[in-house]
């Protein structure tokens, strides 16, 4: 009897005991903020307001400019925006019918960067953080009323980052010509959330930016993922550069069908492509312009392309220079649809120059599993002939970028 | 305490010299499946006799020889049972149920022998209840060879099990179906459902189960489909001790060496963790960022333990112990006894090809293309273990007119799980990732209850019942571990390389993952016999009170680099948290620690539900009972949590709710002896939203990279419910019954995907939904055909039918991705629902019970697991075909030895879930083999 309950008491008893804790576990003090700041931006702006650039304002989390108001930026303002990362990132949202006026001069630029970045008011650049330094908040999400081609024709969808249970997070319109506001002379920098899956925060976020916005001067440096990426709109955008990305330069969906003029990508030790063009989701269709694009390659990156246009991919890409990719490098039809967008005269290249012989070659027709290529008689690289050409002139101006960190950091 | 055992001790010898056996056993009011107390039990021709306590129980110490027994109550049919064979130093129940004579004059006296009585208690508790029930036995369950209640409980007409682990009865899953333990609310014990994981539950611990499935007045009301009652063992009538060993042994899974396994603690075999997983980093800690503060970030890093590779190992077979005692002792008039259970078990899988959770989608452009586009492919290898001790303790006093008990039951489980999945990116985004997880989860439930009885007046006409019954669970997912590589193969040498590459593997992760749960249930009911239109009727009143409280708490972190080549790692994840790799401020680069989680990912919930009830039981005419009740529930729900967008919540009311429900349960009998009824009822019932679904909660799932959103605005689903059913029961536990249900749904609540954010989920009520069914169980013995005495033929079939209506988000989804030529149906059949349930099989039973065995066949039809969404098409878990044999033999001078053996999966079959779409071949979303198991187990009583 005795027997029989001992153990089982001891077994018991030890059953209850949890683990006991370790002596490392202790806090560490972390020094305190070493650049406090006193003006803080939380949760909704629903009341218009102007951030001044005489104090350096802290993003904490998400916040969301909701519709009807509007957000003025004074050039030369820095932000600085709290750690978080994920779904908890801090970011700026400019939602559907708010605005940003966001007009920096290229002696006084608007500046998005993270708290641990050092760069003091009146500074274009802080001392301590390079274009390797990425991931240390969200990004910058302009949201408008624009038409986006969208999954099952829906008229509105839920922006990448953000809980459906944020009704702020939606764009998507019929107002092609919706304006949201002016984005000048603007640099968003270190920032980028990866949450899942296609579910991520990129450094400049357009969902359906209606074409009444101006967007032009726009830096992106060191993001995780993407750079810019447009979902549908028909905004007009000028002088972009991204530096160093995670993933992709400049990156299209949902059928943007705005014109992306003067811009350049310029490609990290781990920067996926330089452009990642995909095409309309639903029946709507639109067509983007690239017109006057450098893009600059990688050695180190095990990913480097420059180009992927997948998923019926609608729009022209020209007056293109590419110089320093690596060998292997491509500009790929991702499939059969695509590919017949090129036969339809739906996709279009012209002028392309890159810096190596054959430059025809570097463009490949893909395709899907159980697909063959149809581009044929003559094949895909023997047309690209017609529009490519060797050479290391072309592309866009490169001196709009002189006010760049990209240019400062010597990455132009 | 040493006074006690002495006592014990004593008593026990004295038990062991006696030269006598024991006749035991309970005597049974027919007409209210009650105890009939003070009833007298007698050995015919002979002084010997005794009376049946307020319960119904008896107990007679008899020489051993040959017996007829003869029960009797005034009022009542006497019935006599001959041929009771009393052995020395055994125990033989007898129960039996007393009809009331029903006002007739002559005595009438019902003859029978102790075989043709062997009907099972659980039969006759069902035969008399006043609800529609089902009840499986221990004994039945002894004969399928289940080790767990889930395993067990799918013998049940219309039950099936989900995942090896959910109940599902009469295809209502979750929150349409409720687990009791002793008639208590228990915590769930999975973040996501509404109901308990029964595979947690030994068989060791068990009376018996008992599945009710129509709703009386004195049943809480939050059940549909059915309340799946575990009851605990009862104190035994005399000395009672077992041990038990068992091994089993599968071919693919055991002395494998390719099994897959993770750095272990040392207490990992007792079930849980002695906290090597623990989270290195407390709350409070602020993880700076490289940049902000290096060497911080370096010193936290490097508390992280190193091990994120799944480890290679030889695997062992599964094991299992336990040991039962019990006892009962006289102290006076009154009696005192107790039951205690020790049970382990220690079960070891591996699978060399588990394909699970793979992605096809439809083609969004092109309608005409009929085929699934393989988004993801997911291929890998897992190794399981699996660690369930066990523990239970009752205690029972019982004076003249009281009975007091005691139960402390506590159930600890430990699982480790450790793979390499392959995955293969298509369409989202497109390249191949090489996986390491790394999964621990600690369980455990306690449970200590105290249950009173009392018999209130001189005659016992009035009885009183209280009962309070405080659980505490948790589930502590420890340190869960995906490291995933990027794999690119060399065009030409198809060699293959491993980076970390965030934007398309994401980066090194690990999470805790906390979940508390305590529910504090009570209840005190008070019945009256008494008469009504002349016949005996029973009035019940009551109340009940049940509190649940919940927090759930998520830590994650996430693995990043700065300056570092992952290539350096070449695949190998134990090497990214080597001291050489973690961040080093001096050159700038390395792997550092950043926290991903937020508040958003937690909340704090408690449900209070306040009833009572008022219920009468009376018969019209001798042959027709009407039981009529309503009962009210009072549902408070409160929520503390923050979203991402920093609105909070702090104890906020959600909802409060106040409804009667109403039920009526009529029993018609066919004959004289009862053995042949009709019942029809009819119920209203609830199914409410659980805690994280009336939530502000915006949670991330790590694994299924799914968000769910809580909605605040959801309302509890009300059902009408219609059952009809036929019995007949027949000599030596026959049973045949019909039965007809239909079920009637306002606003059910379902998960929906949020059409225009990809990849959330938040529930929703739905349109309405019907449920209507038929089930058919026979349980024959095969005595008609000659040679074929001892076999019994056990067999049910359930058949159902379920219409869900859709949400508007679902229909238009379904609608912009139908095929050319495929059109959409007004309705789909509900999640989780099979159409059909089979249970088959014939149990053996030798002359003198020393052979036992079975042969069991158990399948369920073509079930709806995964809703579609938008382009993603429906999964469907394909029929398993089980068949298992079982085989025991009783050895030994008393009898008292038994040696088990049995077959798993005897026909090898594979579990599979597909896609399922228009025009187009089905494809995989998940498939392994469980591997065919032989068992092997050795019990001895004494």
């Amino acid at each position: 009897m005795r027997k029989l309950f001992l153990p089982f008491m001891a077994i018991a008893a030890t059953l209850f005991i949890t683990g006991c804790s370790s002596d490392d576990d202790t806090v560490i003090p972390v020094d305190p903020d070493p650049d406090p700041v006193n003006n803080v931006l939380t949760g909704n702006i629903a009341a218009d307001m102007t951030l001044t650039s005489d104090v350096i304002w802290e993003l904490s989390g998400r916040v969301a400019v909701t519709s009807g108001t509007t957000l003025t930026i004074e050039p030369g303002t820095i932000i600085k925006a709290l750690p978080g990362t994920g779904a908890n990132a801090s970011a700026l949202i400019i939602a559907r019918g708010a605005k940003i006026e966001a007009n920096g001069t290229a002696a006084s630029p608007i500046i998005f960067t993270s708290i641990a970045d050092n760069i003091q008011l009146g500074q274009t650049a802080g001392s301590n953080l390079n274009e390797n330094d990425r991931g240390l908040w969200g990004g910058l999400i302009v949201l408008g009323n624009a038409r986006a081609s969208l999954s099952g024709d829906a008229t509105e969808n839920q922006i990448e980052g953000i809980p459906a249970s944020d009704t702020n997070g939606l764009y998507g319109g019929n107002d092609d010509a919706d304006d949201s506001g002016t984005l000048n002379y603007i640099s968003i920098r270190h920032g980028g959330a990866l949450i899942g899956e296609g579910n991520e925060i990129n450094g400049l976020t357009l969902g359906a930016v209606g074409n009444g916005t101006t967007i032009s001067n726009i830096e992106v440096v060191a993001n995780v993922d993407d750079g810019v990426e447009w979902f549908g709109g028909s905004v007009n955008c000028s002088n972009i550069v991204v530096w160093a990305q995670g993933d992709d330069g400049l990156d299209i969906d949902e059928a943007y069908s705005g014109t992306i003029t003067n811009s350049a990508v310029i490609l990290g030790n781990i920067s996926d492509h330089a452009l990642e063009i995909d095409g309309p989701a639903g029946s709507l269709e639109g067509k983007f312009t690239i017109d006057k694009l450098t893009i600059i390659g990688n050695l180190n990156t095990e990913g480097g392309e420059y180009a992927d246009y997948r998923d019926n991919a609608m729009g022209t890409t020209k007056n293109v220079l590419a110089l320093n990719f690596k060998s292997d490098s491509d500009v790929e039809l991702d499939n059969n649809a695509v590919a017949q967008n090129f036969l339809d005269g739906d996709l279009v290249f012209e002028n392309w120059i890159l810096d190596r012989d054959n430059p025809n070659q570097v463009f490949l027709e893909g395709t899907a599993d159980g697909e063959v290529q149809i581009i044929v008689n003559p094949d895909f690289p023997t047309r690209a002939a017609n529009w490519t050409a060797t050479g290391n002139n072309g592309g866009a101006d490169l001196n709009v970028f002189s006010w760049t960190f990209t240019s400062l950091k010597g990455g132009l | 305490m040493k006074k006690f055992f002495a006592l014990l001790i004593l008593c026990t010898s004295v038990q062991l010299f006696a030269q006598q056996g024991t006749l035991t056993g309970n005597v049974i009011d027919g007409d209210f499946n009650d105890a009939l107390a003070f009833a007298n039990v007698f050995v015919k021709d002979a002084s010997i006799g005794t009376t049946s306590d307020f319960e119904g129980g008896y107990t007679l110490e008899l020489d051993e020889g040959t017996y007829t027994i003869v029960y009797s109550f005034v009022g009542y049919q006497t019935k006599e049972v001959s041929e009771v064979k009393i052995v020395a130093g055994q125990e033989l129940r007898i129960d039996v149920t007393l009809n009331p004579s029903a006002g007739q004059l002559d005595e009438i006296i019902i003859k029978t022998t102790a075989r043709k009585n062997s009907e099972s208690a659980v039969l006759s508790f069902q035969k008399n209840s006043v609800n529609l029930l089902d009840g499986l036995s221990l004994e039945s369950i002894k004969k399928t060879g289940a080790s767990n209640i889930a395993a067990a409980v799918k013998n049940v007409p219309g039950v099936s099990i989900q995942g090896g682990k959910f109940v599902y009865v009469r295809g209502l899953g979750d929150r349409y179906t409720k687990s009791t333990l002793n008639g208590m609310d228990i915590p769930g014990l999975d973040p996501d459902r509404n109901t308990l994981q029964l595979d947690l539950f030994p068989t060791k611990i068990l009376e018996n189960i008992v599945v009710v499935k129509s709703a009386t007045a004195d049943q809480p009301a939050d059940f549909t489909g059915g309340v799946v009652d575990i009851v605990t063992r009862s104190i035994p009538s005399s000395a009672e001790y077992s041990v038990n060993l068992g091994v089993a042994y599968n071919p693919d899974f055991h002395f494998n060496s390719n099994y897959l396994t993770q750095d272990r603690s040392a207490t990992d075999v007792l079930g849980f963790d002695n906290g090597l997983r623990n989270n290195p980093i407390p709350d409070a800690q602020e993880i700076p960022f490289p940049q902000q503060n290096g060497e911080v970030v370096s010193i936290l890093t490097r508390r992280f333990e190193e091990n994120l590779a799944a480890q290679r190992e030889t695997s062992l077979m599964d094991v299992n112990f336990s040991a039962t005692a019990g006892n009962r002792y006289d102290i006076g008039d009154n009696s005192l006894g107790f039951f205690a259970s020790l049970a382990y078990r220690n079960e070891t899988s591996y699978f060399d090809e588990y394909i699970d959770g793979q992605i096809y989608r439809k083609d969004e452009t092109d309608k005409s293309n009929f085929d699934l586009l393989l988004d993801r492919g997911q291929n890998g290898e897992v190794g399981n273990n699996n660690v369930l001790v066990s523990g239970l303790i009752g205690l029972t006093f019982k004076s003249e007119k009281s009975k007091y008990s005691f139960n402390a039951l506590h159930i600890q489980n430990g699982e480790t799980q450790s793979s390499i999945f392959r995955q293969v990116n298509g369409i989202i985004s497109s390249n191949e990732v090489k996986k390491d997880n790394l999964i621990y989860t600690q369980r455990s439930v306690s449970n200590a209850s105290i249950t009173g009885l009392h018999t209130l007046l001189e005659d016992g006409n009035l009885e009183l019942e209280w009962k309070f019954s405080p659980s505490f669970a948790t589930i502590y997912d420890k340190d869960f571990r995906v490291t995933p590589f990027r794999v690119i193969t060399d065009d030409i040498t198809g060699e293959e390389s491993f980076v970390i590459e965030p934007s398309e593997s994401g980066d090194a992760g690990r999470f805790w993952r906390d979940l508390e749960e305590y529910t504090l249930p009570g209840r005190v009911d008070l019945s009256l016999d008494h008469k009504l239109f002349g016949f005996d009727a029973e009035s019940k009143i009551g109340a009940a009170y049940t509190l649940k409280h919940r927090t759930f708490d998520v830590v994650r972190y996430s693995f990043p680099f700065l300056n570092f080549q992952s290539s350096v790692l070449n695949g190998n994840p134990d090497l990214l948290l080597l001291d050489q790799n973690i961040y080093d401020p001096e050159t700038n680069s390395g792997v550092y620690v950043r926290r991903d989680s937020g508040d958003s990912d937690s909340f704090e919930s408690e449900m209070i539900i306040t009833a009572g009830y008022v219920s009468e039981s009376f018969k019209l005419k001798n042959w027709m009972r009407l039981v009529l009740g309503v009962r009210f529930e009072k549902f408070d729900l409160t929520y503390t949590g923050e979203r991402q967008d920093g609105s909070s919540f702090r104890n906020a009311k959600i909802l409060d709710k106040s409804d009667f429900f109403p039920s009526a349960n009529l029993i018609f009998d066919l004959n004289e002896d009862e053995s042949s009824k009709i019942r029809a009822s009819y119920s209203r019932t609830t199914a409410r939203p659980s805690f994280k679904e009336a939530s502000l909660a915006e949670i991330f799932d790590p694994i299924s990279s799914n968000t769910f959103i809580g909605n605040l605005d959801l309302q509890p689903t009300y059902i009408d419910n219609f059952d009809l059913r036929y019995e007949l029961y027949g000599a030596e536990g026959d049973f045949i019954a019909f039965s007809g249900f239909y079920k009637s749904f306002d606003d059910p609540i379902e998960l929906s995907f949020i059409r225009r954010a990809y990849g959330q989920f938040t529930p929703l009520n739905l349109g309405d939904a019907q449920v209507i069914g038929g089930e058919f169980e026979l349980r024959k013995r095969l005595d008609f055909i000659r040679g074929l005495e001892n076999i019994r033929l056990v067999a049910n079939v359930s058949i159902i039918d379920s219409k869900q209506e859709y949400s508007d988000d679902e229909r238009e989804g379904r609608l912009d991705n139908l095929r050319e030529g495929e059109t959409l149906d007004d309705t789909r059949q509900l999640q989780g629902q099979s159409p059909y349930l089979l249970n088959a099989g014939f149990t053996f039973d030798s002359e003198k019970s020393t052979w036992q065995g079975g042969i069991f066949y158990n399948v369920q039809g073509k079930t709806l697991q995964i809703v579609g969404a938008g382009d993603i098409a429906d999964v469907y878990t394909l029929p398993f075909h089980n068949v298992k044999l079982n085989l025991s033999k009783t050895f030994g001078n008393k009898q008292n030895s038994t040696l088990s053996l049995s077959f798993d999966n005897l026909l090898d079959d594979d579990i599979e879930s597909v896609y399922q779409s228009f025009g187009t071949e089905d494809q995989l979303y998940s498939k392994w083999n469980p591997g065919q198991r032989i068992s092997l187990g050795y019990s001895i009583n004494f």
